[in-house]
């Protein structure tokens, strides 16, 4: 299964590579540097999906003890973690040239950066307290507590005022980009869902065999 | 407005490598598993050592306080 999802997402990765840069056509105000979005928002849409199924694992670790629901919610936090990083990185390149910063405390980049920092705090927490019940009972709270973050973070451009544009794919109402860079991105969002499919499960079968190793 | 290629590659380039980084960090971890179970075959509880074989001796009673 796992080695499946992972030759699954690295054809789809190719495969939204050439949607991407091939296929798309140059955006007319931004020109190529518009790439970037095939890119940062598949990744803020995994870091969704990760911090979601962070905060369902862990609400059925609590319930049932499941030493399984545990090492999902770790591993789906870890990958979070990393998408969260990369849509940070990938929205800082894309302002700079776009709004002529690399940063700005607006809403929904402040809002990001404390949802990443609250995963971050996450696995912390997990590597830090020694009992692992303790860790796993505590890291679950924190891990539906901070998933609280997610709404916050896609409203806030409707929310508030902010540099950031408003959504123009997970909204209501159908999309209105053109159907060219709709497909590139739908192309990509798969790609980066395979590819968290792989680490998940990757990382959920590691935690296993060490949790075995330590038996 | 011009194109500013070179962002486009440093935000690929950039995410390129954390996702590297952490699918080689997976790899690792996944061989070094494998070599700890080579070299340590995992025992059966049944056929596990007892645990009054322990080597640690048992902790001795403190005397009260006088």
């Amino acid at each position: 299964m796992t080695r499946s999802f992972g030759w699954l997402a690295a054809i789809a990765l190719a495969v939204g590579l050439v949607m991407a840069f091939g296929v798309a056509p140059r955006e007319a105000t931004q020109g190529n540097v518009q790439r970037i979005m095939y890119l940062h928002v598949p990744s803020v849409w995994v870091a969704y999906l990760a911090f979601v199924v962070v905060a369902a694992a862990s609400f059925v670790y609590l319930v049932t003890r499941s030493a399984g629901a545990d090492r999902l919610a770790a591993a789906s936090a870890e990958a979070g973690v990393i998408f969260t990083g990369i849509t940070i990185a990938s929205g800082s390149i894309w302002g700079k040239p776009t709004w002529g910063t690399w940063w700005t405390w607006d809403a929904r980049l402040t809002s990001v950066a404390i949802l990443f920092v609250m995963y971050l705090g996450y696995l912390l927490l997990r590597a830090m307290i020694e009992d692992h019940e303790r860790a796993s009972r505590y890291a679950a709270v924190l891990g539906i507590v901070a998933a609280l973050d997610i709404p916050l973070v896609h409203f806030s451009v409707l929310w508030w005022r902010t540099l950031h544009q408003p959504p123009s794919l997970i909204k209501p109402g159908a999309p209105t980009m053109p159907a060219a860079i709709l497909v590139a991105l739908l192309v990509n969002f798969a790609a980066f869902t395979l590819l968290y499919a792989y680490f998940v499960s990757k990382r959920v079968a590691l935690l296993r065999r060490e949790a075995e190793a330590l038996a | 407005m011009p194109d500013h290629w070179g962002y486009v590659v440093a935000a690929y380039g950039l995410a390129a490598v954390a996702l590297a980084a952490y699918w080689r960090r997976l790899l690792r971890r996944d061989r070094e598993l494998t070599t700890l179970r080579t070299r340590r075959p995992v025992t059966p509880r049944s056929q596990a050592a007892p645990l009054s074989a322990h080597p640690r001796p048992e902790p001795t009673p403190r005397p009260p306080l006088q």
